[in-house]
């Protein structure tokens, strides 16, 4: 059997301000405002909502003309998700009466970050009615007894 | 009226008629509704909301400026409806002055149009729709008409003030809210709203064009769903949810 050294409270203090920093870092990305398309990589950013449950993580992303065949979730790291699918049918800016800017979009993509721990290799997934929901059991990493 | 916001008149307006309401909030229902009721019976602008308490914010139609804050109307339906989501500081001088300009031209019932969010929303097929009235006069006059009535829970949102404002002022004042998405525009539920409206008030609109576009809808809706989704979480929109504690 292994010998598991044991951290010292410095290192846990050091890891818990690293990952505040982190979380920090992340909702200042989230806090600046930007479109919800992207003109170079003629991508739209869908709508998603995320619910945390005591066993596990739900993701919902609203995929409107989304070709369900095309639909792609990967993990990008052991908290973020990447989601992709493109449309049936190619929108353009003008289709929405916007002339004063120019371009056709197709895909879907976004990425979302998953605020706990979760097994990544046991997501489930369904669509429905252009409805993706991602299904991810929670890990439970750290538990304190009563003594 | 109230100073700080003025409703500017375009053109004359009708005495007696419904004034409806469709304001962003949970699943954009009431917002989808009303910009279906506007193509389809081609209502025009009547009228508009001026203020110094919205932000610099114009809308673009055709290159000419609107306000976010319009009304609509014909011989018999005056509809109040807002391009962009209300922050939760100005709702109650906004919903006071478009109450009392309904009152002036003695609108005959008041009309709010939204949503209830489930959150199994997605494997509901048929969608119930609730209502809410000023008075027990109102109240019996919807369940007359097989509406079920929201018995008990929080309302919060446009629709709150003006169901708080009609209900001290005498005027009767409805709110229809149709079981929705909390987070994503809802197509389906304003459908839903549209055909009981028919039901209360005998204007009838077609919504097979409404279900036809509803993916349309859904993708060019998600700006202002994003925007709106802020605004419902500053005004604590979750607590719809919460089970009220009953004080006699």
């Amino acid at each position: 059997m292994p010998i598991r050294r044991r951290r010292s409270i410095f290192d846990i203090i050091d890891e818990y301000f690293e990952s505040l920093e982190e979380r920090v870092k992340r909702s200042g990305e989230t806090l600046i405002e930007r479109p919800s398309w992207n003109q170079k990589t003629c991508t739209v950013e869908p709508l998603r909502d995320i619910m945390v449950t005591p066993t596990e993580i739900i993701v919902t992303v609203d995929l409107p003309y989304a070709e369900e065949s095309t639909i792609r979730v990967k993990p990008i790291d052991k908290d973020t998700l990447e989601i992709l699918a493109k449309m049936r049918r190619k929108i353009r800016f003008d289709d929405f009466g916007i002339t004063h800017y120019e371009g056709e979009f197709q895909t879907f993509q976004c990425q979302t970050r998953i605020p706990v721990p979760v097994y990544m290799e046991k997501m489930e997934i369904r669509f429905k009615k252009g409805f993706l929901e991602i299904r991810l059991p929670r890990k439970h990493e750290y538990e304190i007894s009563r003594e | 009226m109230s100073e700080e916001v003025k409703i500017i008149e375009k053109k004359e307006t009708p005495s007696g008629a419904a004034m409806l309401f469709g304001f962003p909030d949970v699943g954009l229902v009431g917002v989808i509704a009303a910009s279906h009721i506007i193509s389809e019976l081609n209502l025009t602008e009547v009228a508009y909301l001026d203020s110094r308490l919205l932000p610099p914010l114009i809308v673009l139609h055709e290159g000419l400026p609107h306000s976010p804050i319009r009304i609509f109307g014909n011989h018999d339906i005056l509809l109040a409806v807002s391009e962009t989501a209300i922050s939760v500081d100005v709702i109650y001088p906004i919903m006071h002055a478009l109450i009392n300009w309904g009152r002036s031209k003695n609108v005959k019932i008041m009309i709010s149009m939204s949503g209830i969010p489930v959150q199994d929303r997605r494997d509901i097929e048929k969608l119930k729709v609730f209502a809410a009235g000023s008075s027990p006069e109102t109240l019996k006059m919807v369940q007359d008409k097989g509406i079920e009535i929201l018995k008990e829970g929080y309302m919060v949102g446009p629709q709150a003030i003006m169901m708080q404002y009609c209900a001290r002022t005498g005027v009767p004042a409805v709110t229809l809210l149709a079981q929705c998405f909390f987070n994503y525009p809802d197509p389906e539920a304003a459908a839903e709203i549209l055909k009981e409206l028919a039901n209360i008030t005998g204007i009838k609109v077609d919504v097979s064009k409404l279900l036809k576009k509803g993916e349309e809808i859904r993708l060019r809706a998600r700006d202002v769903m994003r925007r709106t989704q802020r605004e419902l979480s500053k005004m604590k929109k979750t607590q719809e949810y919460d089970i009220p504690l009953y004080v006699s």
